[in-house]
């Protein structure tokens, strides 16, 4: 009954996206405001339907009802609950499931809190977003049905695969499709407004906190999923640029441009067709991401022939909304009103190319991600790997975060570079200061390294150089400054934080690619290693019972200038049922840097292989997101973007200072 | 500045900086694009030493043999050909014999491939797709092999077996 | 029935949803203007002139700009009223009273399967008939007790099936832990004896005689453990022993013991211990043979073996003892060879079967 329910509400969700996708559009048309409420009701009810079919599947995982071939062929009555209930949607069918529940939140939350908005283009936004969820549905229900039955239920199920039994890929896929679905909204604002034929400085002000929500969660995601790499694979790398990573970054570093250019758009009515057309390109990146990887596509053309019904059916709805979307954009945007022009060197400039580094250096990701499956299609095997993207999209990421710090120096309209530059004195000479010391201090390592430290530090401290000139810290009475510094925007805040988490994660980055030390060795017990100044001693090893596995777990202890620091135990677990294996790192956290005990096999004469790294300020690279995630929040907390939502009297400000 | 100067100056910028991606991207892609190869294309292909490639197969049963401090050779084959394959370092997890394998590196002069880097992707698949792709066309791929695996115990799984048999007992 | 029920109560929400704000007709609800946000940033820029953030001139400028913006979004909106189109209106409804229910089930029935129950775990547990094949209610219990390892009555159920189907080294693992976590027993060890023997190929090491003295010493008239205690000494070469043992437990053993036969066979074997021993020059000389002399005798034992299974190679237990010895012994060729003889002489497929299966164990042909 669960499984035909769930089903049901899943068929009746289409229904309701169906007729949430024509009678708004109609009434927006005609302004009949009923029709157009009839988007705002129907986008909650399919919510509640699209849920239930969630919740629904999610039973079935957790009551281990193998008569449902997608319980059958992912799960296993031994599983842990916990990565029962994960285990749904890591698989294609669950975590498309999960893709249209989530694309159904956001649809309802505009239904909830878009009360700001006018009535027709609320009813329109809910409209095109019926339209991608019906085209969702469709797909799910044709080619890619979780609820779909077997007569006779097998005894036991077929998946209990290890790797994916881990926290860390518990939590970052929702994050991300939090991230990529939400980005669908802005997509949604975009067609609307075309469909209206009108935008406005108005449009990106509803539009920004959307985008905004949306950049928080991928920006999380990102991180998370980053991390997941980091420990649960066993050598210590954090970022691969596997297609799949890139599936997730491209909409990140579209969406980061949309996030800067909406911002333009809501100050100074300009750039009002790139911002529709970044949104635009946005989502449809966020649907390449999702749908070309989860089908196979992207990563071997041969996966998209064996399985043709679904990868047509992907492919024309890709076609349909990248394609569609750009045709009604190439019709229409050429009618729209074309907004102020500014001057090269202003904040508006400063943003223009921040624009351009960030949607250039998506492109060539966008490059590397198809070329080998464009080459592979004339029958070339090749492989795209770090060297590529550090030799392109390394440059250019570097020329932007150079360009960070001045971006809010400069004033709307018409900036003055030469003042600009001049109160980031102090932040270039931080960075020299770094440079220096980087160079003096480092033995060995890329004589790019120490550069890359100044510019994260240039970056951090251009954003703290920014808090200070906003406070006036340095040149009003202490009294006024404090003042100020209250009265600042959460905005500018946010700005800086999320300018500064770049700034920390590049530190992050260079230092462990650069000094991260690494043994690999052959142990025996009371075996003793030494490296970066930590004395590690291999104790033995001990079996566990674990839940569904038996575990090897080896005890090192570590120690530093004869101080007993901490007791590390990586472990190989064996799961019989699978006859896998899985290595489980261990990691001894020293401020941020981090040590990392990894295993191998055991050697014929007893040794043991073990892989040690030290990774110096490691965790930078991910405290960096966290902290970017943060500056987004407090953002998004800005009343600013909250229009229409009650006033308290005493909030918060303003339009960025034009100084 | 007139209107149209600004104008000028956006587009230059924009074309400027467009110019300088393409001469990166092409840069790149002469330098650090790296080919995959099966055996038997680099027998038929005579690739030379030195020359960086991805090598995909299967592992040999019976090739694998582990020499001090870690020094392991294996043999990599794809049914038409076989490749000796030299490693230094800790093989994931997922490697076994008479499975798929990617190995990037180079040959050395006496046509041994030397390996910096055996890939286990963390794929939901055993199968690395390359290998998987190549053996498709060979034919001699077998459905089960993206599969889950039954608990058959091979002679991998037996030492396994008894691991758990000592983690059972105690 | 409920099903459909519920499919009711459902489609019936989903409609209602839809005709709500039909029927409420044309109640203006809160409505957010573009006017609104010029409003608002405008009064930021006051608030930031207040708290001097921004200079005068700038904020005269910048409110310049923004009532320009201001002005424009006044005037469309003033451009199209309200309107109400009764007719669109019940359109929508009937759309959502016919056409809702039409697509809902045009979708699901050729897609659901309503006749299907639900099947969980909990209402499949208990019927474990035997339709079903012996290896998944083996690899069932397998799992339980993975995850209770201490569960000694799973072990104890787990271990003689193990045995039978010839995964001899799980078995072993079997009887060890339900020793471990049933309590030890005198019948247990013996069992566990006969298993570490049987992986052995029949050949009572050592090991599996330190079980059988354990057994022995637990229950000394424990037949199994008895029974073992002769092989050994047979094996030992010590017939005279070995004939001491199995003629005791005869005479002490009720008469119509199940293991009678056998012994007595064993016992007509090593010579009934009335007879003096056969003078077998090997046997006598076992007793203080070395390593390499017991190998050798054990080489003629297995021998012996593969020449009884020339003569009839129906016996599949048989077979799968010869191969193991091998294995055991490291002859992985001859092992392999008298694989094929055994896949020759066996000609049941039943059997065939049972000698495939119990191949796997060993890890020969991968």
């Amino acid at each position: 009954m669960i499984a035909e329910s769930g089903h049901y509400a899943l068929v009746l969700a289409l229904a309701l996206a169906l007729i949430q996708s024509t009678v708004p559009m109609l009434g927006a048309h005609q302004r009949d405001v009923a029709l157009m409420n009839v988007g705002r009701s129907a986008a909650l009810a399919q919510l509640v339907f699209a849920g239930l079919s969630f919740i629904a599947l999610i039973t079935l995982h957790v009551t281990s009802d193998f008569s449902v071939a997608n319980v059958f062929e992912n799960s296993h009555s031994m599983k842990p609950l916990l990565y029962k209930i994960t285990g749904v949607w890591g698989n294609h069918e669950g975590s498309m499931l999960l893709w249209v529940s989530i694309l159904a939140l956001f649809g309802a939350m505009v239904a909830l809190f878009g009360n700001n908005l006018p009535l027709s283009l609320r009813a329109r936004v809910l409209a095109v977003q019926a339209w991608v969820a019906a085209a969702f549905y469709l797909f799910i229900l044709m080619t890619s049905n979780p609820f779909a039955r077997l007569a006779t239920p097998p005894i036991e199920g077929r998946d209990l695969n290890p790797v994916l039994q881990d926290i860390g890929l518990a939590v970052h896929p929702p994050m991300l499709y939090l991230g990529y679905v939400g980005f669908s909204i802005s997509f949604s604002f975009a067609i609307a407004a075309l469909i209206e034929g009108r935008i406005d400085a108005a449009w990106a002000r509803w539009v920004r906190p959307w985008t905004l929500m949306a950049w928080i969660f991928l920006t999380l995601g990102i991180a998370m999923g980053s991390y997941w790499a980091y420990y649960e694979l066993g050598w210590g790398g954090w970022w691969f640029w596997d297609p799949v990573e890139n599936a997730s970054l491209m909409p990140w570093l579209a969406g980061t441009a949309l996030l800067h250019s909406a911002l333009v758009m809501e100050k100074r009515n300009a750039l009002k067709v790139w911002t529709i057309l970044l949104s635009i390109l946005t989502f449809s990146l966020s649907l390449l991401g999702t749908f070309l990887v989860r089908s196979g596509v992207i990563t071997s053309v041969h996966a998209f022939a064996s399985d043709p019904t679904r990868g047509v059916f992907i492919l024309g709805i890709l076609v349909l909304f990248i394609g569609g979307s750009l045709t009604l954009f190439a019709g229409r945007a050429t009618a729209l009103k074309q907004g102020g022009l500014f001057a090269p060197i202003s904040r508006e400039g400063a943003l223009v190319l921040n624009n351009l580094l960030l949607t250039v250096s998506c492109a060539t990701v966008l490059f590397g991600t198809l070329y080998p499956v464009i080459m592979e299609a004339l029958d070339f095997k090749l492989s795209v790997g770090a060297p590529f993207y550090n030799l392109t999209f390394g440059p250019l990421f570097a020329l932007l975060l150079l360009i960070v710090p001045f971006g809010p120096m400069l004033a709307w309209k018409r900036g003055d570079l030469v003042a600009a530059a001049q109160r980031l004195l102090a932040a270039g000479v931080a960075s020299l200061v770094a440079i220096a010391i980087a160079w003096a201090w480092a033995r060995g390592g890329s004589a790019l390294a120490p550069l890359g430290i100044g510019l994260g530090i240039f970056v951090i401290t251009g954003a703290i150089v920014d808090l200070v000139e906003r406070s006036g810290v340095a040149r009003v009475p202490f009294r006024t400054a404090l003042h100020r510094t209250r009265g600042l925007p959460r905005s500018v805040w946010g700005t800086a934080f999320a300018h500064a988490g770049l700034g920390i994660a590049l530190l992050g980055i260079v230092c462990e690619t650069t000094w991260n030390s690494e043994l690999i060795s052959t142990l025996r017990p009371g075996d003793v290693r030494n490296l970066a100044g930590y004395e590690i001693k291999f104790d033995g090893m001990t079996q566990r019972q674990g839940p569904n596995f038996t575990e090897v777990v080896s005890t090192f202890i570590i120690s530093e200038d004869g101080r007993q620091l901490s007791v590390m135990t990586p472990s190989k677990r064996s799961f019989a049922t699978r006859g896998m294996s899985t290595t489980e790192a261990a990691l001894m956290t020293r401020g941020v840097s981090q040590l990392y005990v990894s295993l191998g096999d055991t050697t014929a004469d007893g040794g043991l292989a073990v892989r040690i790294y030290h990774k110096p300020l490691v965790l930078l690279i991910w405290f960096g997101p966290v902290l970017m995630a943060f500056g987004g929040l407090l953002s998004l907390s800005d009343r600013r973007l909250r229009v229409g939502a009650p006033r308290p009297a005493r909030a918060a400000r303003a339009l960025q200072p034009a100084e | 500045m007139t209107r149209k100067q600004r104008r000028l100056t956006i587009i230059g910028g924009a074309l400027f900086v467009l110019a300088v991606a393409a001469g990166l991207v092409l840069n790149a892609l002469r330098d650090s694009i790296v080919f995959f190869s099966t055996p038997t294309m680099v027998a038929e292909k005579h690739i030379g030493p030195g020359k960086r490639f991805r090598l995909g197969g299967l592992v040999q049963p019976g090739s694998l043999k582990r020499g001090d401090d870690l020094a392991v050779t294996f043999e990599v084959a794809d049914g038409g050909a076989k490749l000796p394959v030299a490693y230094k370092g800790i093989l994931p997890d997922l490697f076994r014999e008479g499975q798929g394998v990617v190995a990037e590196g180079a040959l050395d002069a006496a046509g041994v491939f030397k390996a910096d880097t055996v890939l286990a992707k963390h794929d939901e698949t055993y199968m690395p797709k390359e290998v998987a792709d190549t053996l498709k066309k060979q034919g001699h791929w077998k459905d089960d092999y993206g599969k889950p695996q039954a608990a058959k115990p091979g002679p991998v799984s037996m030492r396994e077996g008894e691991k758990t048999a000592a983690g059972a007992t105690q | 029935m409920t099903l459909w029920f519920v499919f009711a109560v459902m489609t019936a929400a989903a409609i209602f949803a839809v005709l709500l704000p039909l029927g409420l007709g044309a109640r203006a609800a809160s409505d957010g203007r573009e006017v609104a946000v010029y409003k608002d940033q405008l009064a930021e820029i006051e608030r930031d002139v207040e708290t001097g953030l921004i200079g005068k001139v700038e904020a005269e400028a910048a409110r310049v700009e923004i009532g320009r913006r201001l002005l424009a979004a006044a005037e469309q909106e003033g451009e199209a009223p309200v309107q109400t189109s009764l007719g669109l209106r019940r359109l929508a409804a009937v759309l959502a009273l016919i056409g809702l229910p039409i697509v809902a089930l045009a979708v699901y029935l050729p897609l659901g399967s309503p006749q299907l129950p639900d099947f969980p775990l909990t209402a499949r547990a208990t019927p474990a008939d035997g339709s079903q094949p012996l290896e998944n209610l083996v690899s069932q219990v397998e799992q339980h007790l993975q995850k209770n390892p201490t569960d000694g009555r799973g072990w104890t159920v787990l271990a003689p099936v193990l045995a039978r189907l010839g995964r001899t080294e799980d078995a072993i693992r079997a009887y060890r832990n339900m020793i471990t976590y049933a309590g030890d027993g005198a019948s247990k060890r013996a069992d566990l004896g006969e298993m570490i023997a049987a992986a052995a190929g029949g050949v009572v090491t050592a090991e599996a005689k330190a079980e059988f003295e354990r057994g022995h010493a637990l229950d000394a008239d424990e037949p199994k453990s008895n029974y073992y205690l002769g092989v050994a000494a047979e094996q030992d070469g010590r017939k005279d022993d070995a004939a001491a043992i199995w003629r005791k437990m005869l005479s002490k053993g009720p008469a119509d013991a199940p293991w009678r036969p056998l012994v007595s066979a064993a016992l007509a074997r090593v010579g009934g211990g009335e007879a003096p021993a056969l003078p077998n020059e090997a046997m006598a000389a076992a007793k203080g043979m070395s390593d390499n002399d017991r190998e050798t005798m054990i080489r003629g034992m297995v021998d012996r073996l593969a020449a009884r299974l020339q003569q009839n190679g129906d016996d599949v237990e048989g077979w799968l003892r010869l191969v193991r010895a091998y294995v055991v012994m490291g002859d992985l060729d001859k092992a392999r060879s008298a694989l094929s003889d055994a896949r020759q002489a066996v000609k049941d497929t039943e059997r065939l079967r049972q000698l495939n299966e119990g191949v796997k164990t060993f890890g020969l042909d991968g």
